[in-house]
């Protein structure tokens, strides 16, 4: 047997980046290996079933690798815990499924204002459209269409998930105030596909769905990649991609089991291991000839990492709004204030989001923002007045891509295999700061304008664990439109290394104020295209090609 | 499939808690009972938590002697019945206002561990199925709660949009090529990568 595995392809991570481009490949029938350090998830392994399943949201369905501690998990440290999962699906297994689209102004922000490390896209939002389309063909996304605030978008697989009677009352406050708002694009089924469930309204997204409604690629891309062929290897962590001549050759991984390393040769290399793991790998990966890491002889590798800025303001009301039915991601949201206003002293914008909230240990708990019904005499009138009278309004702004926002390694800290920690550094620009202190007042209009609110809590500026959460975590590998400026070029091939791409949420180049996954796996699913058009190219490239003189599909 | 609860076991905390349960004495069982009601007095239609057994919810998320506490409601057995026993008998035969003083005590001495004995009363009180019927009962709000989110669901009774309200929704939005530079507040002018 050989001592190592050849393939034409080895994408590193199976999560929403890697998913989407080892299936599209194998379409093709191009040899994929795929190499992801966590295991497959079992639909028995959601805690939608147990009388704990509020409770878990804490233990094995925390958030946050640091909490949860499990074997696949790496530890981060610094200032800030961004919360992602790691195995087949990646953090789409936790994820809630909110599938809007970046804005076409989104890309164009370097020319707009370019503060602080803003530069523009090096694409457009009319060139992305097509691959929005394919991705949300895939996975099935439920909507509405016809919203006027964005370009139109194709038909959903099912219709919008129904708003419940949260939706309807906060629509009526946009309304009066005369504000943009419209149902949410959610990836959610809201009719069958596949071997897949539609969403039976349970109110529980964000410890995954056992009904496989939300689109988590262990449910969408897998099945179909592993048909195509696709070699998925799971409990391998990958501790070093290999390089030599100035490509990349492949790499070496861990297997977590067994603790044996095996290599996998490949032609081209697709790293997808989300904004923490990918640079935490380039910068793990330093070799002769890349002694600062692969992929980062100008030193951006790590930099420019964005969270989003938030906000989390609950609200209750005086009458029921049974905010425990209906999936968990947006309801509905707002974008009147998405566009960059210079007169309210800051750029950019953001969407005001309506959420909905668990159940009754939930709300006892104080829902998002730790409102807690007080123990004793003065438990049962609080918690009756404010049990499924809720609704969640958050405030997601666009946070600036500030160069000091970045991973490092930490040479003290390592994972189970010995592998050094990510350390994550994350400060909110003073611009940020503004933007989401003006969006909370905005917030407030609004609930106020639905009328009869009852209680408010906030989580005030930055989510709910002082920095931003970093539920979306962004920007650490950037495309660009010079090897000065950023790491990858358009089509998202590493400046430095032809063959070495990286097509997971760290290519985004700026972080807009929506959820960025449809985004970063349109991204995914053309830079598949490419690969799959320009092979032959590719593999005998010893350059990178600018932006202008790359072959293009 | 590698089946890590075993590859891996004591890795992963086990859903649903610890089985079998760790195991209370009938005093410590009075004690942690005494406490809970406490906690959440019952009355207005609602059960006290000694009637709904909270104690094997609670015990099944208390880790067991032997293995550290590493995840949430971070309650090690051998520490957690040292401070049941410590409570004691008198703390059962106290009278309500007696109770209060001492949780309170509790409360403001050890804040940590008082919150998370009253977070994990709270999730098992809210989960017990006698009380999901009293919500239904007596809270408006909750006519069609259910103790847990499957296999039901709530299609059945999900209100839907109002299409003539999204009739009026006004948006707009621009090209990609129409973007064109704003005047940049002087205190945030820098540019660059
Ligand atoms: C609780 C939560 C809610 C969210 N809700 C939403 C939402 O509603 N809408 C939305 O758009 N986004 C949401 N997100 C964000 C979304 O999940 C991410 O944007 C998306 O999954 C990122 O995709 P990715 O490809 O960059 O990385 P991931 O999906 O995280 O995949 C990376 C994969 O790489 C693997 N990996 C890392 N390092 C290695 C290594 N060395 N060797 C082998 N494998 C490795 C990891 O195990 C992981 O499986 C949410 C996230 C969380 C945590
Ligand atoms: S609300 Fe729908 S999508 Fe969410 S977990 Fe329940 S069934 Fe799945």
């Amino acid at each position: 047997m050989a001592a190592y595995t050849e393939t034409d392809v080895l994408v590193i991570g199976a999560g929403a980046g890697g998913a989407a481009m080892s299936k599209r490949l194998s379409d093709d029938g191009i040899k994929v290996v795929c190499l992801e350090q966590g295991d497959w998830l079992h639909p028995m392994d959601h805690p939608h079933f147990y009388d704990g399943w509020e409770l878990e949201r804490h233990r094995a369905w925390s958030w946050h690798a640091n909490v949860r501690m499990f074997p696949e998990d790496y530890p981060t440290t610094g200032n800030t815990e961004p919360m992602m999962m790691n195995g087949v699906g990646g953090s789409t297994l936790h994820y809630a499924g909110a599938w809007p689209r970046f804005k076409p102004v989104d890309f164009r922000k370097g020319t707009e204002h370019g503060v602080e490390g803003t530069i523009d896209w090096p694409i457009s939002y009319e060139e992305l459209e097509p691959f929005y389309a394919i991705n949300d063909a895939e996975i099935g996304v439920a909507r509405r269409t016809g919203d006027p605030g964005n370009p139109p978008r194709p038909e959903g697989w099912g219709p919008a998930n129904r708003g419940g009677k949260v939706g309807h009352k906060m629509g009526r406050g946009f309304d009066k105030l005369g504000w943009h708002w419209w149902p949410a694009d959610n990836a959610i089924l809201t009719k069958p596909k596949d071997a897949r469930l539609p969403c039976n309204d349970c109110g529980f997204c964000l410890g995954g769905c056992p009904r496989h409604a939300i689109a988590s690629t262990d449910v969408t891309y897998w099945p179909r990649a592993l048909r195509n062929g696709v070699d998925l290897r799971t409990n391998a962590r990958v501790e070093r991609i290999n390089a030599k001549h100035g490509r990349a050759t492949g790499a070496t991984y861990i297997d977590r089991i067994t603790g044996a390393r095996h290599e996998v040769r490949a032609d081209i290399v697709v790293v997808a291991a989300n904004s923490i793991g990918t640079p935490r790998l380039l910068l793990m990966s330093a070799q002769e000839g890349h002694p600062d890491g692969l992929a980062n002889s100008n030193g951006l590798v790590g930099t420019h990492l964005m969270f989003h800025s938030w906000s989390f303001e609950d609200f209750w009301f005086d009458e029921p709004l049974e905010g425990f039915k209906g999936p968990e991601p947006a309801v509905l949201y707002s974008q009147q204030f998405y566009d960059t206003d210079t007169s309210r002293g800051f750029v950019n914008g953001f969407s005001l989001q309506v959420g909905t909230a668990l159940g009754a240990a939930n709300s006892a708990l104080g829902t998002n923002t730790g409102n807690i019904t007080p123990w004793g005499a003065r438990h049962r009138e609080f918690f009756n007045s404010h049990f499924g009278r809720h609704a969640l309004i958050y405030v997601q702004g666009e946070d600036l891509p500030v160069r000091t926002n970045r991973v490092t390694l930490d040479p003290e800290v390592t994972d189970s295999s010995g592998l050094p920690a990510p350390h994550v550094h994350y400060d909110l620009h003073e611009n940020d700061r503004q933007l989401i202190e003006w969006g909370r007042r905005r917030a407030r209009e609004a609930a106020d304008a639905a009328g009869g609110v009852i209680d408010t809590a906030s989580t005030g500026i930055g989510g709910i664990d002082g920095p931003p959460p970093g539920w979306h975590i962004m920007g650490t590998c950037r495309m660009g439109n010079t090897p000065e400026d950023s790491v990858t070029n358009k089509w998202n091939q590493t400046w430095d290394v032809p063959n070495l791409f990286i097509t997971d949420a760290s290519s985004l180049t700026t972080g807009a104020a929506v959820n960025p996954t449809s985004t970063l796996q349109a991204v995914a699913v053309r830079c598949a295209e490419y690969i799959k058009r320009r092979h032959g190219d590719i593999r005998t490239q010893t350059r990178t090609p600018g932006n202008a003189d790359a072959p293009g599909f | 499939m590698v089946d890590l609860k075993v590859s891996f076991a004591g890795s992963k905390p086990p859903l649903g808690g610890w089985l079998p349960a760790v195991s209370l004495t009938d005093r410590q069982a009075a004690i942690l009972n005494a406490a809970a009601d406490e906690l959440i007095p019952g009355g207005d239609g609602f059960p006290a938590p000694s009637e709904v057994d909270v104690l094997s919810f609670v015990t099944r998320y208390v880790t067991p002697s032997g293995q550290e506490p590493k995840w949430f409601p971070f309650l090690g057995e051998d520490d957690f019945k040292a401070r049941l026993d410590k409570l004691g008998e008198g703390f059962v035969r106290a009278s309500s206002t007696q109770r209060v003083a001492v949780l309170g005590g509790l409360e403001r001495d050890e804040p940590e561990f008082f919150g998370h004995l009253r977070d994990v009363v709270y999730y098992a009180y809210y989960s017990r199925p006698e009380v999901v019927h009293a919500m239904n009962r007596v809270l408006r709000a909750a006519r069609d709660y259910r103790t847990s989110p499957l296999p039901y669901g709530y299609s059945d009774v999900m209100a839907d949009w109002d299409d003539e309200l999204l009739g009026r929704v006004r948006g707009s939005y621009q090209r990609t090529a129409d973007v064109r530079r704003v005047d940049v507040p002087a205190h945030l002018g820098k540019a660059g990568v």
